[in-house]
């Protein structure tokens, strides 16, 4: 039934006033944006549908109501907010690094970059269990050093959560930063330590206000993507640390309250989608100041 | 000072590559453990854990399902999104903008919404626990991948040779097949591998679509995390990330190689 009312609506549209040699246009973009209507559009539409039985908002009164739910999504802002801010702090030196390191500096730091991009998030987050665990790497390291004297609990914390969510955001941060970084003007700098400024004063005056639109950038899109982290908190972290997606998943999996676990999508979803609007503010600001296509 | 600072300053990035680089460089050399636990640096030298993994029926089922999942996700995926980026580069149109938002959208959205929503109008389609459930759910996710890559590739093309080739007398579809395609070809076949590797590495939408018969090979490796951390886990991990290392080579190839 549902199918039939959209396969209606999009021919439909064909015969506003389009312009000459549309109709092929029309064809081709036909097939995409159908399938996108049926399998994408529709399941989001449909989960809203759910969320609202008979009109009653009574999933989102007990979402807004219940202490539990209200503290899982204060947690998945809390952990993003951190994880976002850590994320943007180690990639400011990193794109530093491959925008104004030389040509050498920018291949290895690019692969370096690269190659856990290209690893699945699944296989990432197994490898950082293998490490953070009580007989890990990193624990034998820090007893080697000295540092520690007995294995510190790393996995199944907030810590491990972060370490994790950090490692796997930090491209997305790292290149809108570096398409900013590359285009700004050292001789600037120079320009300013010549003026008789100190290297930190012609910093926090000059290159960090000429790099702000790809900090806004990258911490808009390590935020929301930080937002909807399902796989790594469930692997690293521990019941009582739960994020958003593991709730709702929950609701699904396991409580069979489609109706509650839809309200909670929807709300990520609407969370997402503000902070999916703020990186396109963003980018536009950067854009109309003329300095990049930004993005990744 | 200025030498201390730069010094600082390089040992961080250091630290940061030896970071993201750290947790894939593992994973291999722990593949050929000989202990029955996974131990880094690893002890001793085997090729079981791969001979096993191989071996078993439970992982070559799943490893069909991944490749002819995958497979089909990314031929549609390409076909449908290369016509899409075609339409949007060569045309403009009403509602240009929002056809274009719409189709990177699935990119943005995230995964858990788009795995229950997909659960609930999918389990009432008979969709769910069937192949083709799966790859309807994955080319959703690998259409903005292909878009994005297609237009990127079309835009760097010369705009009046298609005119050119239709001013000649050249059909439509002539012109297509000989002239546009091939010069989109990169960004196409770069595409088609991104493509390939989002439906290959996906296990959010497959933990609630699929079930025992359908299950791919992400979910393999998150139910033996979940349950059991043993050195074949590594061994999958290390044979996946074999692929993608020859997907990433493809694909740059692709995007280098000059019509």
């Amino acid at each position: 039934m549902n199918v039939s009312a959209q396969d209606g609506g999009a021919p439909a549209s064909a015969r506003a006033p389009w312009p000459f040699r549309v109709p092929s246009a029309f064809w081709l973009i036909a097939p995409a944006v159908l399938f996108l209507v049926l399998f994408f559009v529709f399941p989001l539409l449909k989960l809203v549908a759910i969320s609202l039985p008979d009109g009653s908002v009574e999933y989102y009164e007990q979402i807004f109501t219940t202490p539990v739910f209200l503290r899982v999504i204060g947690e998945t802002f809390r952990v993003s907010l951190i994880v976002t801010v850590v994320t943007v702090a180690v990639a400011y030196p990193y794109a530093y690094a491959m925008a104004h390191g030389g040509r050498a500096a920018l291949l290895i730091l690019t692969v370096a970059l690269l190659i856990p991009f290209w690893v699945s998030l699944l296989l990432r987050s197994f490898s950082w269990i293998v490490l953070l665990q009580n007989s890990g790497l990193i624990n034998d390291f820090l007893i080697a050093t000295g540092l520690i004297e007995k294995p510190v609990r790393l996995i199944r914390t907030p810590f491990g959560v972060m370490i994790g969510m950090v490692h796997i955001l930090l491209p997305y941060a790292v290149l809108p930063l570096y398409t900013v970084m590359k285009k700004i003007d050292l001789r600037l700098m120079e320009a300013s330590s010549i003026c008789g400024a100190s290297w930190f004063k012609g910093f926090m005056r000059i290159y960090f206000p000429l790099s702000m639109p790809g900090v806004a950038a990258s911490a808009i899109l390590a935020f929301t993507l930080a937002l909807g982290f399902y796989i790594t908190p469930a692997l690293l972290g521990s019941p009582r640390d739960m994020m958003i997606a593991q709730m709702i998943a929950g609701q699904f999996n396991e409580q069979l309250n489609f109706g509650l676990g839809a309200a909670l999508a929807v709300v990520l979803m609407v969370l997402t989608a503000i902070a999916v609007g703020l990186f396109g503010a963003a980018r536009a600001v950067l854009q109309s100041r003329g300095r990049s296509k930004g993005g990744v | 000072m200025d030498r201390l600072r730069r010094m600082l300053f390089w040992v961080i990035v250091g630290v940061t590559a030896l970071f993201l680089l750290l947790p894939t460089l593992i994973i291999v050399p722990m593949s050929f453990t000989t202990t029955t636990t996974l131990e880094f640096p690893p002890v001793g030298f085997t090729l079981d854990w791969y001979g096993k993994v191989i071996g078993a029926a439970d992982w070559q089922s799943a490893l069909i399902n991944s490749l002819v999942v995958a497979v089909a996700a990314a031929a549609l995926a390409t076909v449908v999104g290369t016509a899409a980026a075609l339409a949007l580069h060569a045309h403009r149109f009403p509602g240009k903008t929002v056809v274009m938002g719409l189709l990177l959208s699935p990119m943005v959205t995230p995964v858990i919404v788009l795995a229950v929503g997909m659960y609930m109008v999918f389990s009432g389609w008979g969709l769910v626990a069937t192949r083709l459930g799966l790859v309807l759910a994955h080319t959703v996710l690998a259409i903005p991948f292909v878009v994005v890559s297609v237009l990127a590739s079309a835009g760097m093309v010369n705009p009046s040779l298609a005119p050119a080739s239709l001013g000649l007398g050249a059909s439509r579809w002539f012109t297509f097949r000989r002239v546009t395609l091939p010069l989109i070809m990169p960004g196409v076949l770069s595409g088609a591998v991104f493509a390939f590797i989002t439906s290959w590495d996906e296990v959010v939408i497959a933990l609630f679509l699929a079930d025992a018969q359908t299950r791919t090979v992400p979910i393999m490796i998150w139910n033996q995390v979940r349950t059991n951390l043993d050195p074949a886990t590594a061994a999958v991990a290390a044979i996946l990330i074999l692929l993608s290392a020859l997907g990433v080579l493809l694909s740059y190839k692709f995007r280098d190689a000059r019509p």
